[in-house]
């Protein structure tokens, strides 16, 4: 006779947060090709709809990343039916809100959305689901992300990856922009997730339903598609050469690869290392007898 | 001597002017002792001849003493004066065989040759160092490469491993002796013809039968000798054990009615319960120990188990007289687990029934004394539990970050991380595009009604470009399976032939410790570190054209992989070589000046 | 009595095993295919989701692919279930390799599903038409009371209080394998399914009681691919909505009368319309067909000191703690109990095993104790797996003590008898002492008389 299973929840039950760019600018940018905004929202509805479908303990979570804000736009858990709708009519809201925050007229090249902001977001929301019980869906988190890194957003970035690898969250990243992103790239290594820059823009779908919607149960049994590699090497502050050894500071983590008497980036004072006297620590050797 | 032993009176002396203890010394094959004649004497000697190096005696003369000096490789020596040259004589030879004979012993027993000569190994040391080198194949291997390759002596190689040999010193506690595992040690022998039933009482029996009886034991030291004699005593208690292996439960109660001696024996042991309980109290008293309460096995017959089968009918006066058999087995297993706890001869019984008692009142009395430390920590306990409870986490004090330019951060990184990627080219190309702020949003909500009036485009995607893509990405995923060194469970290693691999393994290892020792023998103080330099650099290059000679074996496609692999060892080894050769050029034209070199 | 397999899970097997043609037919329905859908391993999810838009046959071997070493037997798994429901059909290419290719009439569904989003099977009655509808904590407390009074009535038909509909025949059908009953005069007893169906969570119940309900189905004349099929729509309905029982067919407005008295739904008469409203049991059909638990509220307390604290107003949680712990007082929403070494044994003695207690008392933990882990106590958790070990410790068997032998000889031709019987428990050839099993002690006897001559 099968014992009564102990397990508490399937495995498969997954907590997806969506992350779009509605970058403005970039979109405009990308008008003229044959994949316009439009036919992205198309394939992350379909893709949305397909998660839902798998298990009905699924949950979505989309957060828009605009340009100067981010919000929540579509979560499965409050709205049950005509899910399209609702979350196009949240999304022009949002978009509408996005502009009005807007101050300057135009901007140089297609500037960047605001990541950090939607992924501090995104880990806040799973936060609170972790804190409902141990009853909770696997979460997991998927940006589709287009815009190219903001280096003012580094630090926010770097620490809602951290936090994110601290909960086991593991970060997805689909790139739809034409450039690659450290930022993304970074995220996925050091979470675990998956990062791909699709080849063929409009069979988007396709990756998406091959490569993200792969459960986390699932993911220890299957391959999924990982880049050649990354260098983690840095670069020092001072001269932006990339080194292997040099000096970090102790508390900014600034890396430079000379020796300075202050921190440039925090202004930290760095106390001298004292030499040490090989001749005075060192004890005499002594050779064996006989010798 | 014939009989490998002589025995002589002899003077036992620290040193030669120290006017010595007499007594006896008795010389065996392996160690000789001495017995000084005052018993009271802490003089006492019994060492190995294994511990002898060497021995002298004093000249043969009238006026002077007869000693024999035996040398104890510690340094020490054992000086005795005999009483005439004869008798020192034939205690001399004796000695001097023995001596030999275990430097045989000891040669036979380290089986390696190359003990050095410039070493005196106890026999403890040796057998240490054969045992790591019999557990630890590894280094038996780097051994047999190095030492009996005559690279390194047997010290300096040892020398590095101090740490280990210590290891390996640790003294083992001495084993405590149990008790047999036996439980029918005591078993009615009867003849068949008459109805007599003997028991053979040991005093190993009689010992087991107090350790885990401890009402037998407490009745014995009241009963024996003033109420009866002691034989007296143990033929009512084979009685009793009788009346039990028969099974006759009505038949012990009517003879426990009327002997009350014999009633203890029949009777359960109450002292076992008690006991057991008093176990049980003894956890911490926070703890409701309720549920727990059937554990002791002691109260429930067959540890609370309703076995409707043995089920016998049986008046309540009878009841006291019922064993069951877990019983027994429990307290026979606790018994044992618990080892032997006295140690007495084992011929006097009174005296062993005595120890237990007294070990007994011991524990009680430690437990007595016990009892207001032990409150008090029960009160630390709580104090500090519910302290705990109501108290916040503790925070670290913090300290604000002030960063002037968190862009610096990002710059540090992106640059690489682009390149890994494999198209540096267009990371930091910035798209020339220029659009005004309305037309952006707009044309964006533009798409959003687009797609809210039209709905989702049927089909999402077209069968033939969703086809390529998965055909993509199969592709991609089994062309990334094999690459190297993204799984960090599978290396390079791991992949290679099993000979290369090992071969590599070796030799690493073995650069690892010429290294090690090729860079403490700087600088050069001594001659001796000098040819141990010259030494081991002829070593090292040897391995050298061993690895390019590997790197040249293996197939093409992990010959990349390999020299990536090699190629630390062989810059390590240039690395030495290089400093060797800077050395000895500074040296000679340091000799230049100072003829002498190093004295 | 045959094996009872209590598995909710085994109801997919019972659609698997339908004939191809109607399989197919259920395809046509949307619901049964996202329900069986969802009932698929998480790898076969994944492989039909990928296909959705192919329409070539795949190579198996292009499917593999991406499968690591450690997720073969998975993969094995996901195809197996996929060609056995006939989802994905298996076909070989000239050279012999196997291709696969989606069910069309499931894969068109899906797609359609995936573009126009969840629909519902039948539109809900307009308010103004429904009067009194019961809100969702008044549904969700009668289908707990019409399904804990069916089990009150499955065990013991004495101790519910309220009557229920279910014709008795039915009842029988349902307790078959649960209780067993020695003659007519004593009251059914529980047999060890029985137990382990009560410690079971109410998903797994349900669907038990369903496949009950289905494999019992063409004996009322009902056609179990149709009932099938109407429980699985009937799960994408919503809860708390009244629909019109116009829109059912006879043969489903029977099935809608049983499934009222298990709890599924709830039966309501306007003036002029009835309707059906489905209740949250109903509503989780097809969530549990993954072997989901649901997100019940726990009510036990378990403290480290073994008592036992069940938040509960429910006869039947009071019976089932009954089972195997000692309830010492009853307050009106509280029961105070004790796992006590005698009242496991009981348990043990009926056979629930230890595993199945702490299962149960771990998937009904108190909100309060189910966020910490472990939600009951480790060393309560121990004990209980203790206590059920210490019934394996000692093993009682009658036997002899064979000794004093006159010879080696004979000492080793009785041993060697006794190991060829296979009644040797003990030798010790030191003392030429045995010891064997009473069993065969007439052929001992006998051999060492013969021996002696």
């Amino acid at each position: 006779m099968t014992p009564v299973s102990s397990k508490l929840y399937t495995d498969d039950v997954s907590l997806l947060m969506v992350l779009i760019d509605t970058n403005p600018y970039l979109w405009s940018s990308m008008k003229n090709t044959a994949f316009t905004f439009s036919k992205f929202l198309s394939h992350v509805l379909a893709f949305l709809n397909s998660i839902l479908l798998l298990n009905q303990m699924n949950q979505v979570v989309v957060i828009a990343t605009g340009y100067n804000s981010c919000d929540y736009v579509f979560d499965s858990s409050s709205s049950s039916m005509q899910r399209a709708e609702c979350l196009l009519e949240k999304l022009e809201e949002f978009v509408d809100k996005d502009e009005t925050l807007s101050q300057e007229d135009s901007v140089d090249g297609v500037g960047f959305s605001l990541l950090s902001g939607s992924l501090s977001m995104a880990l806040c929301y799973i936060q609170r689901v972790f804190r409902t019980g141990p009853l909770h869906p696997q979460p997991r988190i998927l940006c589709l992300h287009g815009s190219p890194d903001g280096p003012g957003q580094y630090v926010a970035v770097m620490n809602a990856i951290f936090s994110a690898q601290r909960s086991m969250v593991p970060i997805d990243s689909c790139v739809i922009g034409s450039q690659h992103s450290a930022f993304l790239q970074q995220a996925s290594y050091i979470t675990g997730g998956v990062y791909l820059k699709p080849q063929v823009s409009d069979g988007l779908f396709q990756y998406l339903s091959t490569v993200f919607a792969t459960d986390l149960h699932s993911r220890a049994f299957l391959q999924l598609p990982r880049p050649v590699g990354v260098d983690f090497r840095a670069s020092c502050f001072c001269h932006k050469n990339t080194i292997d050894m040099g000096y970090i500071c102790s508390v900014c983590l600034s890396i430079f690869c000379k020796h300075h008497k202050k921190c440039s980036t925090c202004g930290s004072n760095f106390g001298e290392a004292r030499k040490q006297d090989p001749s005075a620590s060192g004890q005499r050797r002594k050779t064996p007898d006989g010798s | 001597m014939a009989d490998g032993k002589v025995v002589k009176r002899a003077k036992y002396k620290s040193s030669v002017k120290d006017p010595g203890v007499p007594g006896v010394l008795k010389l065996t094959k392996e160690r000789f002792f001495f017995m000084p004649n005052d018993p009271t004497s802490t003089t006492k000697l019994n060492v190995e001849f294994k511990l002898i190096k060497g021995h002298r005696s004093s000249k043969e003369g009238s006026s002077k003493q007869a000693l024999l000096n035996l040398m104890h490789d510690q340094g020490r020596s054992y000086i005795f004066e005999f009483d005439s040259f004869p008798d020192r004589d034939k205690c001399r030879e004796f000695v001097a065989s023995a001596i030999a004979a275990c430097g045989e012993v000891v040669k036979a027993a380290s089986e390696k040759p190359a003990v050095p000569h410039d070493e005196q190994l106890s026999a403890a040391e040796m057998g240490r160092r054969i045992k790591l080198l019999q557990d630890n194949s590894e280094l038996q291997k780097l051994h047999r490469q190095l030492v009996i390759g005559g690279i390194l002596s047997e010290a300096e190689f040892w020398a590095a491993r101090k740490k280990l040999l210590e290891q390996g010193d640790i003294k083992k506690p001495k084993q405590r002796v149990a008790l047999k595992n036996d439980m029918w040690s005591v078993k009615p022998l009867s003849d068949g013809q008459t109805n007599r039933v003997t028991f053979n009482l040991t005093p190993e029996v009689i010992h087991q039968i107090f350790a885990e009886k401890p009402a037998v034991r407490q009745a014995y030291l009241k009963f024996v000798p003033g109420k009866m004699s002691e034989k007296e005593f143990w033929t009512k208690y084979s009685r009793a054990e009788y009346l039990h292996s028969t099974k006759n439960i009505v038949a012990a109660a009517a003879e426990a009615a009327e002997d009350e001696e014999l009633a203890v024996f029949l009777k359960q042991d109450d002292m076992l319960a008690f006991e057991a309980r008093k176990k049980i109290r003894r956890v911490d008293p926070t703890l409701d120990m309720e549920a727990d309460e059937g554990d002791d096995y002691m109260h429930l017959p067959d540890h609370g188990l309703p076995l409707d089968e043995t089920k016998e009918i049986l008046e309540p006066q009878y009841e006291p007289f019922k064993r069951s058999f877990s019983q027994y087995l429990n307290q026979h297993a606790a018994v044992v687990l618990r080892g032997r706890v006295i140690d007495v001869e084992l011929g006097d019984t009174r005296s062993v029934a005595e120890a237990f008692t007294r070990t007994n009142q011991a524990e009680l009395a430690a437990e007595v004394s016990d009892e207001s430390a032990y409150r008090e920590r029960i009160a630390k306990v709580s104090r500090v539990a519910e302290i705990e409870d109501l108290q916040g986490p503790h925070e670290p004090p913090v300290a604000l970050l002030s960063i002037k330019d968190p862009r610096d951060y990002f710059d540090s990184q992106q640059a690489n991380a682009i390149k890994a990627l494999g198209d540096g080219g267009t990371g930091t190309r910035q798209l020339k595009f220029n659009v005004s702020k309305e037309d952006a949003f707009c044309s964006l909500k533009n798409s959003i009604s687009e797609i809210n009036s039209q709905g989702l485009t049927e089909p999402i995607i077209s069968p033939e470009v969703a086809l390529k893509v998965l055909n993509g990405l199969s592709q991609n995923i089994s062309s990334t399976k094999y690459h190297l060194g993204k799984n960090p469970h599978e290396s390079v290693l791991d992949r290679l032939p099993s000979a290369t691999k090992d071969e590599l393994l070796l030799h690493w290892t073995s650069i690892q410790e010429l290294l090690k020792h090729f860079w403490s023998s700087y600088p050069i103080t001594a001659k001796y570190f000098y040819t141990k330099v010259t030494r081991l650099k002829d070593a090292m290059s040897q391995i050298y054209p061993k690895l390019q000679e590997i790197k040249e074996s293996v197939q093409s496609d992990f010959r990349h992989q390999v020299s990536l692999l090699v190629q630390p060892m062989l810059q390590a080894l240039d690395a030495a070589f290089a400093h060797y050769d800077a050395d000895i050029q500074k040296r000679s034209a340091k000799s230049g000046e100072r003829p002498n070199g190093f004295a | 009595m045959p094996q009872v397999k209590i598995v909710a899970r085994n109801f997919m097997d019972m659609v698997a095993s339908l004939p191809a043609v109607k399989l197919d037919m259920l395809y046509d329905n949307s619901f049964i295919c996202e329900a069986i859908l969802r009932s698929l391993p998480p790898l076969a999810k994944k492989y039909v989701l990928q296909l959705l838009y192919i329409d070539i046959p795949i190579s198996a071997k292009s499917m593999e692919e991406s499968v690591l070493p450690d997720g073969f037997s998975k993969h094995k798994v996901a195809i197996d279930r996929l060609i056995q429901l006939r989802v994905m059909t298996e076909t070989f290419d000239r050279k012999k390799e196997a291709m696969y290719q989606l069910n069309p009439k499931f894969q068109f569904n899906l797609q359609k599903h995936i573009v126009h989003g969840g629909v519902l099977p039948r539109e809900p009655m307009p308010s103004n038409i429904t009067v009194r509808l019961p809100s969702l904590e008044e549904l969700e407390a009668y289908a707990v009371e019409q399904w804990e009074c069916f089990l009150l009535h499955l065990i013991s038909s004495s101790e519910a209080g309220k009557t229920t509909n279910i014709s008795s025949s039915m009842m029988k059908v349902f307790q078959r394998g649960l209780l067993s009953q020695r003659d007519e005069r004593e009251p059914p007893r529980l047999t060890e399914s029985g137990f382990q169906f009560l410690l079971m969570d109410t998903n797994a119940q349900l669907w038990y009681i369903i496949r009950e309900y289905i494999t019992n189905a063409e004996e009322r004349g009902v056609d179990s691919a149709d009932l099938i099929a109407f429980l699985l729509e009937l799960s994408f309905h919503v809860t708390g909505k009244a629909y019109n029982t116009n829109t059912l067919t006879d043969i489903q407005r029977s099935i809608t009368k049983d499934l009222s008295d298990l709890g599924l739904v709830k039966l309501q008469q306007g003036r002029k319309e009835s309707w059906f409203i489905p209740t949250k049991l109903a509503t989780n059909l097809s969530i549990s067909l993954a072997d989901t638990t649901s997100r019940k509220q726990g009510f036990i307390v378990i403290e480290t000191n073994f008592r036992l604290y069940a938040y509960s107003t429910s006869k039947l949680h009071c019976e089932i703690l009954r089972l195997f712990a000692r309830v010492e007082y009853q307050l009106p929403n509280l029961i105070v109990g004790a796992i006590t070494k005698e009242s496991l044994y009981k348990a043990f003695q009926n056979g629930i095993t230890a595993e199945q207690i702490i299962s149960f008392l771990q998937q009904n933990a108190h909100p309060r104790v189910a966020e910490r882990i472990p939600s009951v106590p480790e060393n309560v958790t121990d004990q209980i797996r203790l206590w059920e070990s210490d019934l394996n410790r000692v093993e009682m068997m009658p036997a002899h003590l064979y000794d004093e032998f006159p010879s080696r000889d004979v000492f080793e031709a009785a041993c060697d008898f006794a190991r060829e019987y296979g009644g040797l428990l003990w030798e010790d050839s030191k003392q030429m002492r045995i010891i064997v099993k009473a069993d065969i002690l007439t052929e001992m006897k006998e051999i060492l008389r013969r021996q002696k001559q």
